[in-house]
């Protein structure tokens, strides 16, 4: 095992592993300079990178993926449950996912909200935005984000900077989504110098944090890793984050682990912050319409084989929510019975809603809370033609 | 901040490294090592760097009256103050849930009613070791082993040395007291060559070794109760060479960076599975903390010097409180009196022992060791019982996901823990095509901790 004394400095390993790790970490580094494009599975990582403040997604960007896949089969490490899919996504010059003509045209509403307004897995012209473009004659601006979703503060910074012809803001708030809760005064106060920051600077500084925080190497050696860590190699340690379920016609469909768990707690309701939304967007001149969007599990769970029962104040968060908005004023459409009733009537076709191995909607679920939008809100027949004070209709 | 991350790697450690050797004088280094074992603790929490702080304020000033004062009385007090402040840490933040939730539930099991709260306690990482270090200082300046430094710095500097800081080794300040008076004569590449020698062949334990193994029977000991007989054996097997070479990795890599600034850390594990016999075993296994309990517990009870009845009592006692050093959980109190009395055992056959092959007294402590482990792994003793009666009454149940992989690793990790070198062993002058390989196993490491979070060592959690 022992040799003889190496002479040579580049036979120790004195030189040669801080060399080494030298050498690894510069190539880290250079990798950061390079796109990640390839080794992402859809555009929501892609694009993320390097996002400026305030922004959803890296500006004028344009990602194709022809073999993207669902985020709850990544999640999961699940490689035979992935249903691939081709995905195209734009972003336009504010970071958002729209074409780049939008910032040019009569836009009649903005749409705020999280993945589900941006929409994860469905091309361009199948996000909501683009449905609800379609069907209400003019332009919805999607300012769909990240987490909680858009600001008010943000909402304003790009009502001021869209041509607007009604001031209706659609605001989407999914399901499994925190409690939202009102920012503190130094939160505002930080995000408004954030809207205010030039597009350069912030663009720097999305740059720089994605040149920091994504690592390429990091990205390729965690695949590597998966592969080894299949459930057949090695055990499958991202199983856990998943639940993975059979459906009465067979198929089998996953969800978030921590998304079942939201299910069934009893999960407090408060319309504080959806108020506080409603009077920041009103000193704007801008009318909210709160859209709530319910999770794959509260669509899916009664189609189970195998259902865990519910317990008294579990499983009906959205319709208290929409119950306690209705009583503070705030308008609001609840998409759960749409959804509940179509998915039935789907599932005897072997089609759905949702993506089998992703949280979102897919294009059907997508075309149904546009129909769903307009049918119950009449408004938006008339949407850039005749701008008025909003009035919701109960479904 | 773990060593296997790399963060430690890229950025604390070339940092520290540059800078410590550029920093002339003693007490420069001093202040440079005592502020950089702060900052690598505060990684983790840094509010509790005042815990260690006090720790060390108490024992330093106790040290200097240890050192001012002749008188029996005063000496005894300095000890009882500083001894007593270390415990007190240590009892408050490791046992005093464990004595509260054994309370109520001695108050519930006789039909009472008042319940004492749970307290809302995280257990300081390393707490464990430097009190410990602080103890050692402090006792071995009591009996006049150390004379007690004067300098504030350098004793700061021995309490959060980095390498040693939050598992280990238990280093007394004689061990490495030189070292420290001669911190500004070090020569920066005497020992370089050994220092990455030994840190390498420590990451590789942990990370291609220990934590492959973990990888595979993590996940079959939370379902333990549902194994086959094989695969519970698989698992205690699979869990003796992943604590091995996990801590046995953790304890190289900390004398590998001793090394590299000029400590000489010492010995932690001297191939323990080639132990003959249980004391032999626990004279190999974290050698500074059973020589601890040795030097502090075992013999100030009396050692072996009374009867048999008597050694046998300081046996026990000693090695179950060895076990509760280890966390406070019942498993652990067994795991402790179970070597306590195998270490009894041992004294009343050790005539007959002796006589039987080498091969055969290696292969039954070890499945001693196996046995104890069961406890020492287990969350709870229903959950070490179940285990242990899955291994000796057959069973069938679940096999385990990846087998396949744990049979290849635990071949590999039994060749090298029962017929391979300990590091201690080894020269660390390499020869060219050892370098590469070890270079190659290094990078592979790098990919490793790259694509995973790091993995905490399993002796942080003690």
């Amino acid at each position: 095992m022992e040799g003889q004394p190496a002479r040579r400095p580049l036979g120790q390993l004195r030189h040669v592993i801080p060399s080494l790790l030298v050498v690894v970490c510069l190539l880290d580094i250079a990798s950061r300079f390079v796109s990640i494009d390839p080794l992402t599975f859809r555009a929501w990582e892609a694009l993320r990178r390097s996002r400026p403040p305030g922004a959803a997604f890296e500006p004028n960007r344009h990602y194709y993926n022809e073999r993207s896949y669902g985020d709850l089969a990544a999640m999961g490490n699940l490689r035979a449950l992935r249903q691939y899919r081709p995905e195209v996504f734009t972003t336009d010059a504010l970071g958002f996912r729209n074409a780049a003509h939008v910032l040019d045209a009569e836009v009649g509403a903005i749409l705020a909200g999280d993945s589900f307004a941006v929409g994860s897995g469905v091309n361009d012209d199948e996000t909501l935005s683009s449905r609800l473009s379609k069907s209400g004659g003019c332009v919805v601006y999607n300012a769909g984000s990240e987490g909680p979703g858009t600001g008010p503060e943000w909402i304003v910074a790009i009502a001021r900077r869209l041509n607007l012809r009604s001031r209706l803001v659609i605001r989407l708030y999914s399901e499994d989504s925190d409690v939202l809760a009102i920012p503190t005064s130094r939160q505002v106060t930080f995000r408004k110098l954030i809207t205010w920051a030039p597009a350069e600077i912030r663009g720097v500084v999305g740059r720089l944090r994605g040149l920091l925080t994504v690592s390429p190497l990091r990205i390729l050696s965690e695949r590597a890793l998966k592969v080894l860590g299949d459930g057949r190699i090695l055990p499958n340690s991202y199983a856990d984050n998943v639940v993975r379920a059979t459906l009465y016609n067979g198929d089998s469909i996953l969800f978030r682990a921590s998304h079942v768990n939201n299910f069934y707690s009893k999960r407090e309701v408060a319309a504080d912050y959806w108020k506080w939304l409603r009077a920041e967007l009103q000193k704007a001149r801008l009318d909210l319409l709160v859209v709530l969007v319910p999770g794959k599990y509260t669509v899916y769970r009664p189609f189970l084989v195998d259902q865990r029962p519910v317990g008294p104040g579990e499983g009906n968060y959205l319709d208290r929510l929409e119950r306690e908005l209705r009583a503070a004023g705030v308008p609001v459409l609840n998409l759960t019975p749409f959804f509940s009733a179509e998915a039935a009537r789907l599932l005897e076709r072997g089609e759905y809603l949702y993506w089998p191995d992703d949280i979102h909607w897919n294009a059907r679920g997508v075309a149904l809370a546009a129909t769903a939008i307009r049918e119950r809100w009449p408004l938006a027949e008339v949407l850039c033609r005749n701008p008025r004070p909003l009035v919701v209709q109960k479904p | 901040m773990l060593f296997n991350s790399l963060g430690f790697l890229y950025v604390f450690l070339p940092i520290t490294y540059l800078v410590f050797w550029r920093v002339a004088g003693k007490t420069p280094r001093y202040v440079f090592l005592a502020i950089s074992g702060y900052v690598f603790y505060s990684f983790w929490n840094y509010k509790f760097c005042s815990l260690m702080l006090l720790s060390t304020g108490v024992s330093y000033l106790a040290g200097l009256g240890l050192l001012q004062w002749q008188d029996p009385v005063r000496r005894r007090l300095c000890v009882a103050v500083s001894v007593a402040t270390d415990l007190a840490f240590l009892g408050f933040f490791k046992y005093a849930n464990f004595v509260v939730a054994n309370v109520n539930g001695v108050a519930s099991w006789l039909g009472g009613t008042s319940m004492v709260p749970i307290l809302d306690i995280l257990l300081p990482v390393g707490i464990s070791f430097y009190t410990f270090h602080t103890i050692t200082y402090i006792v071995d300046s009591y009996r006049r082993v150390i004379t007690p430094t004067k300098n504030l710095f350098e004793y700061a500097a021995y309490v959060s040395f980095f390498p040693q800081l939050v598992a280990g080794p238990i280093v007394r300040f004689r061990q490495i007291e030189q070292d420290f008076k001669n911190i500004d004569r070090a020569d920066q590449t005497a020992d370089s060559e050994a220092g990455w020698s030994f840190f390498v062949i420590g990451l590789i334990k942990k990370v291609l070794i220990a934590d492959t193994i973990a990888a595979v029977i993590d996940p079959a000991w939370a379902r333990s109760s549902e194994l086959s007989t094989v695969s519970a054996w698989l698992c205690v097997l699979g869990y003796s060479y992943q604590v091995y070479f996990d801590f046995s990795g953790y304890s190289d890599m900390a004398v590998g960076l001793g090394y590299l600034f000029g400590f000489r850390l010492p010995q932690n594990f001297n191939s323990p599975y080639k132990a003959t016999d249980i004391a032999d075993f626990w004279r190999r296994w974290h050698i500074s903390m059973s020589s601890f309990f040795r030097d502090y517990v075992y013999i100030p009870l009396g050692g072996s010097r009374g009867s048999r009845l008597v050694t046998y009592r300081n046996l026990i006692v000693t090695m179950t409180l060895c076990g509760l050093w280890h966390g406070a959980n019942w498993t652990f109190v067994v795991f402790g009196a179970y070597h306590g009395l195998l270490l009894a055992l041992h004294q009343t056959i050790k005539g007959p022992w002796e006589h039987l092959p080498l091969w055969a007294r290696r292969f039954g402590t070890y499945g001693l060791w196996l046995v104890g482990l069961a406890f020492f792994r287990s969350a709870g003793l229903g959950m070490a019982l179940t285990l242990l009666g899955a291994m000796f009454a057959w069973r069938a149940g679940e096999d385990i996901v990846g087998a396949n992989v744990l049979v290849v690793m635990l071949a590999l990790a039994a060749a090298i823990a029962h017929w391979g070198p300990n590091t201690f062993e080894m020269r660390h002058r390499w020869s060219p095509s050892w370098v590469v390989g070890f270079a190659t196993l290094f990078a592979v490491c790098l990919f490793a901790l790259y694509g995973s979070r790091p993995a905490p060592y399993l002796y942080f959690q003690f």
